[in-house]
């Protein structure tokens, strides 16, 4: 009798365990199982380290984070970054040129191991995909002279705001005019065309336009300031694939290092120029 | 005695709960088709107030599952002064199995559409399963398999009379995507028209039937993705289909170029729809009108087909404004499109009037306008340096 109890436990013990096992593959298939965390199980991160080669996805057509140069090699902010993320980690930074819409494809067929375009972040994807800590927020800024005091949407009652016209920041000047901000716009065909009506000072007090364009603008020494952050963030993030935590990880602690030691503002100001110097509080 | 007064109690008791828990399941029941029917109140009746009648849109509601919101989307768009709306209706949510038919979503787009004052024109597609191969797409119809479809479009047509009165037979038969990846066959498509054509027409005999719009596209012949929308056109002809359809469905996208842009049949651009209508006449269907129910331009910042937020502006307005003044032959222009239930986060967004929560982008307030005031109402600043100056945002 006692024989035949213990024989039932070890079988009870070995069809429990069968499926603890089974569950625990099948968890682990999807990338955020609890086995994904043990170190070594992140196939992307390790191949990179093998390899010694992270081949990084991009669309070279979108200056200054990545273009061709003249000679036809990658240039720009984004193989930058992708190259001193790689530098920390002692391996090479490969750039493998994918058309825009294709990057994602691209990254889930692992025929790259991670995305850097000024991609912006998609919480609709992150089912499928890791992202990182934003680098860049490309979203619509409250552009002002550097003389101006204006600091906030709210200062605009009775100014004069340049947009875009049908841009985002169109959407928004006319979004505070119907919160009863009562701005008038002054619209313009082009964002280079913004930016000159500012700087020029005809009439215009304010704009409102995506930081890439307003960042380039300062980079040229144009005269403006950013005022407080984007009405609309527009974060550009780092995607790799769900099953690369570790992958993930060191993405986000490399952003971090080059974040602390001036790296990541010395790329951006490589690519953007320098930055205005604030005007000295009275 | 006492003991039988008790028994007969308990039975008493065993009955009301037993009377109540069926209650309660025929209310469970009974729930879901209850939820399913209109709760949203239609409101008044309502007309679109527009200088350019010949203006509309491609809605997509077709996966829009919230009522309110589909009421939302036709409430906005009278409001910009489009009277027409093109929708997708597919045959497969529809009639799920040969004998049973789910017309509530249907019934509630096509009856706020029509309080709302606008235009219904119905694109019919999508096959179920029972009516397809395992393993095809719901894309995919065969032959043996039309004269199902026929009865599923006579009974939309019988349905909504009076509602509807333009149907649109399948979409962009001319790509092996929209074709079910079977071979594109001008012929099988000018058959599929010959069989569901006269069904409709018994169903609801006032009722216009479209040959569906072909995709724009320059594909070299022999290609397994595509034929060309032009070669595809006289093609049809070829086979027939002419007696077969009352009008012609066009997608115009004007890519990067701007509406003015010269017809060329080896360019893609919004006037490509009058080499279209000049095949139509050619083959002795000059007195046909058509229909653009897609088309338009996009603004996304990187998409090698899009253009400028201003110039998006510029080109809608005066492609609306080309229909109305050059084109007599064409019935309305539907671009694509008013707004998405979600988000598609691609560039397919930058297509859009309003965005998924609603708010108008500055195409929409622009067009509105445009159909209060008429062309050139406001300085363009698209088309001009200086810029225009607007208060308020107005």
């Amino acid at each position: 009798m006692r024989r035949r109890l213990r024989a039932a436990r070890t079988w009870i013990i070995l069809i429990v365990g069968a499926l603890l096992g089974i569950a625990l593959a099948g968890l682990n298939q999807t990338g955020r199982g609890p086995l994904a965390l043990l170190p070594g199980r992140d196939v992307t991160w390790q191949t990179v380290e093998s390899r010694g080669v992270w081949r990084v996805g991009m669309d070279p057509s979108f200056p200054p984070f990545e273009t061709l140069d003249a000679a036809g090699a990658p240039a720009g902010y984004d193989v930058d970054l992708a190259r001193s993320m790689a530098e920390i980690w002692g391996v090479e930074a490969e750039i493998v040129a994918i058309g825009y819409d294709s990057l994602l494809d691209a990254l889930q067929t692992g025929q790259v191991d991670s995305v850097i375009s000024a991609l912006p972040y998609d919480p609709r994807e992150t089912k499928d995909f890791r992202f990182s800590a934003a680098y860049f927020d490309a979203g619509v800024m409250l552009a002002t002279d550097e003389t101006s005091v204006i600091r906030a949407p709210e200062d605009l009652t009775g100014r004069t705001v340049a947009v875009e016209w049908g841009s985002s920041g169109d959407m928004i000047a006319r979004r505070l005019a119907r919160d009863g901000i009562d701005l008038t716009l002054a619209q313009y065909a082009t964002p280079d065309e913004v930016i000159e009506g500012l700087v020029r000072d005809d009439g215009v007090d304010a704009a409102l336009i995506d930081h890439v364009t307003l960042r380039q603008a300062q980079g040229r020494g144009e005269p403006i300031l950013a005022a407080g952050e984007s009405l609309e963030s527009a974060p550009y993030v780092i995607a790799s694939p769900i099953r690369a935590p570790q992958m993930a990880a060191r993405i986000d602690a490399a952003l971090e290092a080059l974040k602390n030691d001036g790296s990541l503002a010395e790329i951006e100001t490589r690519w953007f120029g320098p930055l205005p110097e604030e005007p000295a509080t009275p | 005695m006492h003991r039988l007064k008790s028994i007969q109690r308990a039975r008493l008791r065993t009955l009301i709960a037993a009377g109540a828990a069926a209650g309660a399941l025929l209310l469970i029941l009974l729930w879901r088709p209850w939820q399913a029917r209109q709760t949203v109140n239609l409101g008044p009746q309502q007309e679109v107030i527009t200088l350019n009648p010949k203006m509309g849109v491609h809605t997509r509601l077709t996966d829009e599952v919230e009522e309110w919101k589909i009421k939302r989307t036709l409430e906005m768009v009278r409001e910009m002064g489009a009277p027409w709306i093109v929708e997708y209706f597919p045959w497969g949510y529809i009639q799920p199995e040969p004998e049973r038919w789910k017309w509530t979503h249907s019934d509630q787009i096509i009856s706020h559409a029509n309080r709302q004052g606008l235009t219904v024109v119905a694109r019919l597609g999508f096959v179920p399963e029972w009516a397809r191969p395992k393993e095809s797409t719901p894309l995919y119809l065969d032959e043996e398999h039309f004269a199902d479809f026929g009865r599923f479009a006579a009974e939309f047509a019988a349905r909504y009379a009076g509602q509807v009165d333009y149907l649109i037979i399948w979409n962009e038969p001319n790509l092996a995507l929209e074709w079910g990846y079977d071979h594109v066959d001008p012929a099988k498509y000018a058959e599929m028209l010959r069989v569901v054509y006269p069904m409709i027409k018994a169903a609801n005999p006032d009722i216009t039937v479209l040959a569906g719009a072909l995709a724009p596209t320059l594909a070299p012949a022999g290609s397994q993705d595509a034929m060309n929308d032009l070669a595809y056109l006289q093609a049809l002809y070829d086979a027939g289909a002419g007696p077969y359809f009352d009008m012609l469905a066009i997608h115009a996208y004007g890519w990067r170029f701007p509406p003015d842009e010269p017809a060329a049949a080896d360019a893609v651009n919004y006037r490509r729809a009058e080499l279209l209508r000049e095949i139509m006449a050619a083959n002795g269907d000059g007195d046909k009108q058509a229909m653009i129910t897609e088309g338009g331009w996009n603004d996304h910042p990187r998409w090698t087909r899009a253009v400028r937020p201003g110039q998006r502006i510029a080109y809608t307005e005066r492609a609306y404004e080309i229909a109305q003044d050059e084109w007599p032959w064409m019935t309305a222009v539907a671009m694509w499109a008013f707004r998405y239930p979600w988000d598609q986060k691609s560039y397919q967004d930058y297509f859009t009037f309003v965005d998924t929560e609603f708010e108008p982008k500055p195409i929409y307030e622009e067009i509105q306008r445009y159909a209060k005031e008429g062309p050139n109402a406001v300085a363009d600043p698209a088309l001009s340096a200086s810029p225009s100056q607007n208060a308020g945002g107005q």
